[in-house]
């Protein structure tokens, strides 16, 4: 049997967790500041006449039997600030030990039972060279059953690609909001662009790089045949350790320039390793870096 | 502590080149190692070239060690690691387990010596350690072996629990023999011989006190105190008239006192006879009756006593039917024929004028005298000196006179005639061809041929006619004629009751070996030797014997068991009982399935721990590590 993602006990320690983010984004309230847009909300505002079309369910039954009037009971909608979770499932994250993937579906399961806890409403964006099926949830912390459901279906695969994948995120979510970024980075082509070009649409980035110890520092020495898991490709080489030195260095410089160019656009980040527990990540790294509060 | 399989010296080598290896494997291992990476952007090659040899010191000695004790664990449990000393390690055993008929004699009611035999052998079977190896032998006429050596004792025990008793008597000498020499061919370290049984065996074949083996051990039975059995049971034409059969019946006491026995014989439920005697220890008596019939049937001799062995209070015997040879003679003469038919009792004769000729006449023989019939008989035919023209048989001269020149006495039917230089008148004599076969040669022709398919004898002078008719070879030559045509009919019978195993046959002072034939149950021929006139053969199994010696058949019905007629008594040097047995109070103990399990497990913790597998025990593995660190450090 698998080893389920998320624990209740862990749950539990969530509970009084809240995602935080800086800006503010305009016509929309995160927290619990209600909103004075009519709409399809839980909460009362006005009633108006019935015209041809309108949701009988929303009829105010009782006023129709006084007055014998079709009224409509309109609600209050709750604007609030779409959170959004892209995550990685190319084939890269697979390699690790314990797998990135994993790592990141806890990780995302876990931020959006603290989101949920908060009446967020989360979507869950899977991607790799292109985004695929989503899944939205939203209304309490109920709700997380289906979307570690969604989470644990997930199957990884695929080369990554961040260039069209968020260009396309851009173009199908216009509507500015946190946007948490769960993925190894490990693309052939550049990435710093295209998570410049998410922050400068609007959106606040919370960067979450992950990486195993081996894609950090290497342990094989000697001649070594290197299978990319993405491409396939494989590679013959000889390693020592100079070259893991000059490996570790470069692995260091791109995670810096990641962290420097979300900082400059007013994100935040965290680089992982999975080798740290995912409660030690959550109440550690996270806070510290004010992904959550 | 000792190696089963390996000396230590072997071991030791033996743990060393794989040792050897290991490390060779381990320090030479050149294979590119193949890896599986999430990018390929930040691997850059070293500078330098690799090197010649990858590992010049051992790297991870927590995983060398494992590997190479886990191999010499594996090496020890192929090479038998016991614990105990080697002199006590496996010794091989022979079981001899006494299945004579004997042994189907009761005690008690309930048991029989067998079943008693059984369980002492089953007890000391499971006393024995279970390194030894055992074979089980059934013992009675001829040692068989049931099981080979082996420590399987389900096996063994499955082979004791399936012995019956046989009907032949125990051979002891030739058991021990047959256990020494089983012992000396495939065994490594010499056991036991044991035997389980009642040992009751004939006078010869009792062992020699001083040639027993060193290593006997008996495990006896309780046996009966009284037994009186049928030894023989013997039937047999009287000479001078075939419808009467003498009858012997000898009986034994095999007990160790007097017996008032009460012996009947009956043929088909009839008593024909009865007879009680007295009979002291170990003597047999002999009765003798006479019982006339022509009828078939079965014939029993019973002795009505209850005593330990049942099976040998009783003999039958079927009595085959008398069967007559009948012989159409179709003669215009009968009276020179009829004398010399009639002196065979076993011979119906019917007369007939050649003019009542059938070709299918309901008759065993045809005896065509003097004429051409129409067409030829479709029956054996006795020819005597058909005319020249339409003989079956082409006729060199017909008429003449004749003097009988040689016998052919390699021929059945020149058997015992000797008379030449008679001279017979108006003789016909036949021309020798292939086709036939010569009895009596004359000048110018045959005077005696035969053919054999149809059969059919060719006589070119009258036997009841001329100066023949005043010779004893008359009458001899018509006998030798009728048996050759008719073997199956005139045979002479005897029957006999015999026990299972040798049987010796007195045969008639004349009797050809080449002619001989002992023929057993499955009409398969059985072996036998014939020394100075005495015929010798052997069954194991009941069933009927028949030897054939010339126109006598005498058949052998095996249905008496055989039972020694002599007890054996051990000296008393010999071990009896289950007593001590060597190596059960320090019983060699086997490691080899815990050191191969222990092997087996420190393999597949070194690859899980440091193998591709690396499962979720790397902290183990960083524990080792770690334990490596703190001993260093101290």
């Amino acid at each position: 049997m698998p080893e389920p993602l998320i624990d209740q006990k862990f749950l539990e320690r969530l509970e009084r967790l809240t995602l935080h983010w800086q800006k503010s984004f305009p016509g929309l309230v995160g927290g619990h500041n209600a909103s004075r847009y009519p709409g399809s909300g839980q909460e009362f505002l006005d009633h108006r006449g019935f015209h041809q079309g309108d949701d009988l369910r929303a009829v105010n039954w009782r006023a129709y039997m006084r007055l014998e009037k079709l009224i409509l009971k309109l609600f209050q909608v709750e604007p609030r600030v779409p959170v959004r979770i892209l995550l990685d499932t190319s084939a890269s994250m697979t390699t690790g030990d314990p797998a990135k993937f994993d790592y990141a579906r806890k990780l995302a399961a876990s931020l959006t039972y603290v989101g949920l806890v908060r009446l967020e409403t989360i979507l869950i964006q899977p991607f790799d060279a292109t985004l695929h099926d989503p899944y939205n949830c939203g209304g309490g912390r109920h709700r997380i059953r289906p979307a570690v459901d969604f989470l644990e279906a997930l199957k990884p695969g695929g080369r990554s690609n961040f260039a069209p994948a968020l260009r396309n995120f851009i173009a199908e979510y216009p509507q500015r909001g946190l946007v948490i970024v769960i993925s190894d980075f490990l693309d052939d082509q550049s990435c710093e662009k295209p998570i410049q070009y998410l922050a400068d649409f609007g959106h606040e980035l919370f960067i979450i790089h992950l990486w195993g110890d081996e894609d950090r520092k290497p342990s094989h020495n000697g001649e070594l045949e290197l299978e990319d898991a993405e491409t396939g490709e494989s590679v013959k080489l000889n390693f020592d350790d100079e070259a893991r030195a000059a490996y570790v260095e470069a692995f260091d410089n791109y995670a810096r320039s990641i962290r420097e160019i979300t900082m400059r656009k007013g994100g935040r980040y965290i680089g992982l390793s999975t080798a740290t527990p995912i409660e030690q990540a959550i109440f550690g790294s996270f806070l510290e870096a004010k992904g959550m509060q | 502590m000792f190696f089963f399989n390996l000396s230590l010296g072997e071991f030791t080598a033996l743990f060393g080149a794989v040792s050897g290896a290991v490390l060779a494997l381990y320090l030479l291992d050149r294979s590119r190692r193949k890896i599986k990476v999430a990018t390929m952007r930040f691997w850059k090659p070293s500078e330098k070239p690799p090197e010649a040899k990858h590992r010049r010191r051992i790297q991870q000695p927590w995983s060398m060690l494992m590997q190479i004790i886990g191999m010499g664990l594996l090496l020890a449990a192929i090479a038998q690691l016991r614990l105990g000393s080697p002199d006590r390690s496996s010794r091989d055993h022979v079981l001899l387990l006494d299945t004579s008929a004997w042994t189907g004699a009761r005690a008690d009611p309930q048991r029989r010596l067998i079943d008693e035999g059984k369980i002492n052998a089953i007890r000391w079977l499971r006393a024995l350690p279970g390194s030894d190896r055992v074979m089980v032998v059934r013992a009675d006429a001829l040692p068989t072996p049931a099981t080979v050596f082996e420590t399987n004792r389900s096996a063994a025990e499955k082979a004791i629990l399936e012995s019956q008793p046989g009907s032949s008597a125990l051979n002891l000498q030739a058991a021990f023999d047959f256990a020494r020499r089983m012992q000396r061919q495939h065994g490594q370290s010499t056991g036991e011989i044991v035997f389980s049984g009642a040992g009751r065996t004939n006078q010869t074949d009792l062992p020699e006190d001083n040639n027993l083996p060193a290593t006997l051990r008996l495990l006896p039975v309780q046996v009966p105190n009284r037994n009186v059995g049928i030894r023989r049971f013997h039937l047999r034409r009287a000479p001078n008239d075939g419808q009467l059969w003498e009858i012997f019946v000898a009986v034994r006491n095999y007990g160790r006192t007097p017996e008032a026995v009460p012996l009947i014989v009956t043929f088909g439920n009839a008593p024909i006879g009865s007879s009680r005697f007295t009979i002291a220890p170990g003597a047999e008596e002999t009765a003798r009756y006479e019982f006339r019939t022509k009828s078939a049937g079965w014939m029993e001799a019973r002795i009505q006593l209850r005593d330990g062995l049942l099976e040998d209070n009783v003999a039958l015997l079927e009595i085959p039917e008398q069967k007559q040879v009948r012989v159409a003679i179709f003669t215009r003469q009968p009276e020179l024929l009829r004398p010399l038919m009639n002196a065979n009792p076993r011979i119906s004769a019917a007369y007939a004028l050649p003019e009542t000729y059938k070709p299918d006449v309901d008759a065993d023989v045809v005896i065509i005298d003097r004429f051409r019939p129409p067409q030829k008989p479709q029956r054996p035919t006795v020819w005597i000196a058909p005319p020249a023209e339409g003989s079956p048989l082409a006729v060199a001269k017909s008429n003449t006179n004749a003097r009988i020149t040689r016998w052919r006495a390699e021929h059945p039917i020149a058997h015992g005639l000797h008379t030449l230089d008679l001279k017979l008148d108006g003789a016909t004599l036949f021309t020798q061809s292939p086709a036939a076969e010569t009895v009596a040669e004359a000048e110018g022709g045959s005077l005696v041929s035969t053919q054999s398919d149809p059969p059919a004898v060719f006589l070119g002078v009258h036997p009841g006619m001329g100066s023949l008719k005043f010779e004893l070879a008359a009458p001899l030559l018509m006998a030798n004629v009728m048996e050759w045509i008719a073997p199956e009919a005139l045979r002479r019978w005897e029957l006999d009751g015999e026990r299972v195993g040798t049987v010796k046959v007195a045969l008639d002072a004349n009797t050809d070996p080449s002619k001989v034939q002992v023929i057993g149950e499955d009409q398969q021929p059985l072996p036998f030797s014939i020394s100075e006139n005495t015929l010798q053969f052997y069954s194991a199994t009941r069933g009927n014997v028949r030897v054939r010696a010339g126109s006598r058949e005498t058949v052998y019905s095996l249905s008496l068991p055989d039972v020694g007629d002599t007890a054996w008594e051990a000296p008393a040097k010999v071990r009896r009982g289950l007593g001590r047995i060597t190596g059960v109070d320090s019983p060699v103990q086997d490691l080899w399935p815990w050191l191969a399990l222990l092997g087996a497990a420190l393999l597949l913790a070194e690859w899980l721990l440091f193998g591709r597998l690396r499962l979720p025990v790397r902290g183990a593995a960083n524990f080792l590590s770690r334990f490596t660190s703190f001993r260093r450090a101290a």
